[in-house]
């Protein structure tokens, strides 16, 4: 290219130079191959295989599928475990609210008073997720149980009764979820954050603004996309997680997630957990076009 | 101009080469068209015939349940195999003696066969790992695996011998096994003639409880629905253990029961649910929450038990087999088809009947041991196994006679007689019908 540069822009040097670079017209495709065979191979044709599947008859011990073009299945999983979607989509929306509201100051102080230690501070906080999250999510399991460290100094000095416990409880679940999304969530909204330039702060409270009101007028508007894409982050993995649930939670909670490893891998269902994975998909599809229309696509591309 | 949304136009306004700006932007016009013309195009090519095309092929099952006359596990094919000096070992994890990292009980079979074995342990549950060497049986080739280790109240076992991938065993070469056996594991019911497989290792499902909180548990698997012991009790999500445990509570015996009392006691189960009694439906981590106080009575393994009880801290912890019955259950060695190395797999698995090497396995392990000479072996050792035993006690800190008279490693006669066979399902059917009913109470929500 900075050969050609010297080259007078006459008419007949453009033609050739246009001429003269085909691989300038592929370059982006050929940039984007890579990308565009790794998602081809492991999302596509996963994606494709689990939506055939979903319309397949199985023989759950020879594993032999015939498509039947099943529709029903679709409606009889949901028939089945409609009250599971309901439970995650609760659970999973509870844990992201939660840890929008923890995260916020949290990505707020890093980024206006981080100074030059904001590096450090953002690997405090992602320190504790360098170990696997099933690990952490037993060590909570220990930490949490009726008669452990916590729940069992407290009984012993009378201040909770003997019946009191977390585990096995909806709340339990709620909590893993928290705990186990909040980088999630906290990444996002920190370069939500840092991006607002920090002179806006100051006219705002030249324009006699409170504190409170140069929060919620300029601050918080500003944020609002980051908001969204740490709420997305956050609650899709959420809503498919089957982890938390199992290790924490108890008999009235199971969320959708166990269902469909349950189908998969306790009843060798392929059909009956690639409908319900593809309901799921569903679910968060429409949740993430409703964003979209929203805010409009380019504040995804930016964030996510 | 309206209409004409151009790229170009863009580009004139940036400070970035041209030829970048219409490259990304000719990228996005084109994957957007690209994603177009793949929807119309393939709703024109028939999404149907794409769909149906992918997913998983059928198998081609070739059935049958007998050898043919020099066919694959005859005594005439067994003749013609040969020992390669290898086998491939799949078991459960921490199932076989451990010492400083090494395996002694292999180590001695391979100093007296010359066979060297490659010890794996990645089966961690029947059906997940029966998933993934299917394929491989499927499309008649090696699993990669000479022996693996099914277990019969797992519907896999069941498969394997109805679809025929297995190899039938050379009965010839069963010595120690014929001469040591226990009743219990010889010819059992889900094998008869043991055709297919050996035991490894045996168990009972019954009840565990906490004998600092439950004084007088009785006798019965009652205790597991007392409403004395509501949000303290543990139950067992796998479908096959719950429901043994439901028909033994309606007094039904779960080897000949029919699918009228399944509903009855999946009714039973759905009720012990709803009055609160359960915490929760537990996979193995049950005994973490029976040790940390979370439960007081709990479904359980005995082998578990055994080994908490040893720990000071849990000694508190009992096992309880019911009047109705304790479910018995066997992990059992067997040959896929289309093993690289039968012979030296059945050299293995018959090696394991020599009392003295199960004496050693068992001293590590503590589950039921299916040869019930080892208890003599354990308690006067001598030879290899004398100085086997003697080098494990240090980690281990047992007795050996602690190990040889538990009555959960060697059953006396009450606690054979407690045993009970888990049900046999005749079809996939059957299996469905049995899921459907159970699974819905532990994923309740």
């Amino acid at each position: 290219m900075t050969s050609s540069e010297g080259v007078a822009p006459s008419p007949e040097g453009v033609t050739r130079r246009r001429r003269a670079r085909p691989g300038k017209v592929l370059a982006p495709y050929l940039l984007s191959l890579p990308a565009g065979l790794w998602l081809l191979a492991f999302f596509l044709v996963p994606l494709v295989v689990m939506l055939s599947l979903s319309l397949q008859t199985c023989n759950s011990g020879t594993g032999a599928c015939v498509m039947t073009w099943h529709w029903g299945e679709f409606w009889s999983q949901l028939s089945l475990y409609h009250t599971q979607f309901l439970t995650s989509i609760y659970f999973a929306g509870a844990a992201t609210i939660i840890d929008l509201i923890v995260a916020f100051p949290i990505a707020y102080w890093i980024a206006f008073y981080g100074g030059s230690r904001k590096n450090f501070f953002l690997l405090m906080l992602l320190v504790p997720f360098f170990v696997s999250f099933v690990i952490r999510t037993i060590v909570w399991e220990f930490i949490l149980s009726d008669q452990g460290i916590v729940l069992g100094t407290l009984k012993n000095a009378h201040l909770l009764p003997q019946n009191f416990h977390i585990l096995a409880t909806g709340y339990a679940v709620v909590a893993g979820l928290a705990y186990n999304y909040l980088p999630f969530t906290a990444l996002p909204l920190y370069v939500a954050i840092e991006r607002i330039d920090k002179t806006v702060l100051d006219a705002a409270y030249d324009l006699y603004a409170s504190k409170r009101e140069a929060f919620t007028r300029v601050i918080l508007p500003l944020t609002i996309p980051g908001l969204f894409a740490a709420f997305l982050l956050t609650f899709i993995p959420a809503l498919g997680d089957y982890v938390n649930q199992q290790i924490l939670g108890g008999t009235n909670n199971t969320m959708i997630g166990t269902v469909i490893q349950n189908a998969f891998l306790t009843n060798l269902d392929y059909a009956g957990g690639s409908a319900l994975s593809a309901i799921l998909l569903a679910i968060a599809l429409v949740g993430i076009f409703a964003y979209a229309r929203l805010l409009g696509s380019r504040t995804i591309e930016e964030y996510l | 101009m309206q209409d004409q949304h151009s790229p170009q136009s863009e580009s004139n306004d940036s400070h970035i080469d041209p030829s970048i700006w219409r490259g990304m932007t000719q990228r996005r016009m084109s994957r957007r068209q690209m994603l177009r013309a793949a929807g119309t195009g393939a709703g024109a090519l028939g999404v149907s015939a794409f769909l149906a095309a992918c997913g998983v092929k059928g198998a081609t099952v070739t059935g049958g349940s007998t050898p043919k006359p020099g066919g694959v596990g005859s005594p005439s094919w067994w003749a013609k195999q040969k020992l390669n000096h290898k086998v491939n070992f799949a078991n459960w994890p921490l199932y076989i003696d451990v010492l400083k990292g090494k395996r002694p009980s292999l180590e001695h079979f391979t100093q007296l066969t010359g066979i060297q074995v490659n010890y794996t342990e990645p089966i961690s549950d029947n059906l997940p790992f029966y998933a993934k060497i299917r394929p491989s049986l499927q499309a008649q080739q090696y699993t990669g695996f000479d022996i693996i280790v099914m277990t019969n109240n797992s519907p896999p076992l069941g498969y394997l011998i109805n679809y025929g991938w297995l190899t039938p065993l050379d009965q010839s070469a069963m010595v120690n096994f014929h001469k040591y056996a226990s009743p219990l594991v010889s010819n059992p019911s889900w094998d008869r003639g043991n055709k297919y497989s050996m035991a490894w290792q045996s168990g009972w499902t019954a009840v565990g409880y906490n004998s600092s909180l439950i004084k007088n548990p009785g006798t019965s698997v009652d205790i597991l629905f007392d409403p004395k012991y509501s949000g303290k009790v543990g139950m067992m999500a796998d479908p096959q253990e719950l429901g043994s445990v439901g028909l033994l509570k309606i007094g039904v015996e779960p080897a000949t029961s029919t699918e009228s009392d399944w509903a009855k006691a999946a009714k039973v189960l759905q009720q012990q649910k709803s009055d609160g009694i359960v915490r929760a439906y537990y996979d193995q981590d049950y005994i973490t929450h029976l040790k940390n106080g979370d439960t007081v009575v709990s479904m359980a393994w005995s082998g578990d038990i055994f080994q908490a009880d040893l720990n000071s801290k849990y000694k508190d912890l009992h096992l309880l087999i019911p009047h109705e019955g304790g479910m018995f259950w066997t992990d059992n060695m067997c040959i896929p088809m289309y093993a690289q190395n039968p012979k030296d797999a059945m050299t293995l698995m018959d090696y394991y009947y020599n009392p003295e090497v199960q004496a050693v396995v068992e001293y590590y392990v503590n589950y039921v041991c299916p040869v019930p000479h080892a208890q003599q072996v354990l308690l006067n050792p001598t030879g290899w196994a004398a100085e086997t035993l003697h080098a494990l006690k240090p980690s281990i800190g047992l007795p050996f006679s602690t190990v040889a008279n538990a009555a959960t490693v060697f059953p006396d006669a009450q606690a054979v007689q407690a045993s009970r066979p888990y049900y046999q399902y005749k079809s996939q059917e059957e299996l469905t019908a049995w899921n459907n009913l159970f699974l819905p109470i532990t994923q309740g929500s």
